[in-house]
């Protein structure tokens, strides 16, 4: 028992690191201006060969002291990427250009299905599952992040409870 | 025989048949109602969907007919909608591939309609539909024939435009100004089971929840 609970405690002391390790790696070699805001998860939300739309979405932590802002995004080979949110008003789905997403200080905001997302529009060839789109997130604290997101499916699949991602 | 044993018999048969009969006069199904989990009967033979006369992403005809004799399961969809749209089709998906394991003798046709004919063509929603699952339909059609099917529904769209960067709604119904091309659609996001008589039993509000939901839809198609 006590070695099973100390293996589980290790293995996630291991995955713990990695997570740090990768997300430092990923601030230091994708950001020339670190900014203690980090980009977790990005992924584009697969999309049939003809979506004008697709959708982004990303967890953004800020260790720092100060709410910053994310202002704007960009990709290459879209018309348009904007800043969104979902909401649901009694049933409603309302969808709301936003001017910016608040990243409160030492918080975090999450980018999901339903909620906060980046709006990818008219895109020049619809991403297929597995490739990789480049997109550059601009904050006003005067620094620019780029971030790799990859294609996905990012829903519960069927396969015994487990999650595709 | 005593008289009481005669009398208890008798009180017996008595209560069976009246059982027997309120199960099979449940036409409101208010048995069926307390045992679903996550839809609502929306079964109401006062409320029957119009004529209509739409398109399928085959080009043939998608009308009353087309519900007749199976079960359906319907929503309102637009191609152009990042999020809410596709997380329905995966909902559909996820929903289809259990039913599919279950014990259920028919899976219900799954259907989209979109809201937004002029864009979603039939040959864009074949494209777009199929992506999802390749049995999935998209029906387009006349707008008019659209925004009066969807009334029994209690299924609510407007669309969302910007003027001078200010966000202008336009209902369902209401003429869209002149040479805007660009705009996006808010709306309700349920999910509709249809049974085989072509008409609407029951709604499934977001967000879904397919498992529970296909645990509903057996009870409904086996108690109907």
């Amino acid at each position: 028992m006590f070695n099973k609970i100390k293996t589980t405690i290790l293995a996630l002391i291991a995955i713990t690191s990695f997570n740090s390790a990768s997300a430092m790696e990923h601030n230091h070699s994708m950001s020339h201006q670190p900014t203690g805001v980090v980009i977790h998860d990005p992924w584009v939300r697969s999309a049939p060969p003809n979506a004008p739309m697709l959708g982004l979405f990303m967890q953004i932590s800020n260790n720092t002291n100060a709410t910053v802002k994310l202002l704007s995004a960009y990709a290459k080979g879209y018309q348009r990427v904007e800043l969104h949110r979902t909401t649901n008003q009694d049933g409603l789905m309302k969808m709301t250009k936003q001017e910016f997403m608040p990243i409160n200080a030492n918080g975090g905001l999450s980018l999901k299905p339903g909620s906060w997302h980046i709006m990818l529009i008219g895109p020049n060839t619809v991403p297929k599952e597995g490739e990789v789109v480049m997109i550059t997130l601009k904050f006003d604290n005067g620094t620019t992040q780029m971030v790799h997101a990859v294609v996905r499916k990012g829903k519960i699949m069927i396969d015994h409870n487990h999650h595709a991602h | 025989m005593s008289k009481t044993t005669l009398l208890i018999t008798v009180a017996f048969i008595v209560s069976i048949g009246v059982s027997v009969f309120s199960i099979n006069t449940d036409t409101n199904y208010q048995s069926l109602k307390k045992e679903l989990k996550v839809s609502h009967v929306l079964h109401n033979t006062d409320r029957k969907l119009p004529i209509f006369s739409l398109i399928d992403h085959n080009e043939s005809p998608y009308n009353n007919a087309r519900l007749k004799d199976k079960w359906t399961l319907v929503t309102f969809i637009y191609t152009h909608c990042p999020d809410v749209c596709p997380t329905i089709l995966m909902d559909m998906v996820s929903l289809k591939t259990i039913l599919k394991d279950s014990s259920l003798q028919t899976t219900p046709e799954f259907v989209a309609i979109t809201f937004d004919p002029k864009r979603d063509t039939p040959k864009v929603l074949k494209t777009y539909m199929t992506y999802f699952d390749k049995d999935f339909m998209g029906v387009s059609g006349d707008q008019g024939q659209i925004d009066r099917l969807i009334k029994p529904f209690g299924t609510y769209y407007e669309r969302s435009i910007e003027i001078d960067g200010k966000t202008v709604l336009i209902p369902n119904g209401q003429v869209m100004p002149d040479g805007v091309n660009s705009y996006s659609i808010n709306h309700t996001a349920w999910l509709y089971l249809l049974s085989p008589d072509g008409q609407i039993f029951a709604g499934f509000p977001a967000p879904h929840k397919p498992r529970e939901m296909a645990k509903d839809i057996k009870l409904i198609i086996d108690n109907y």
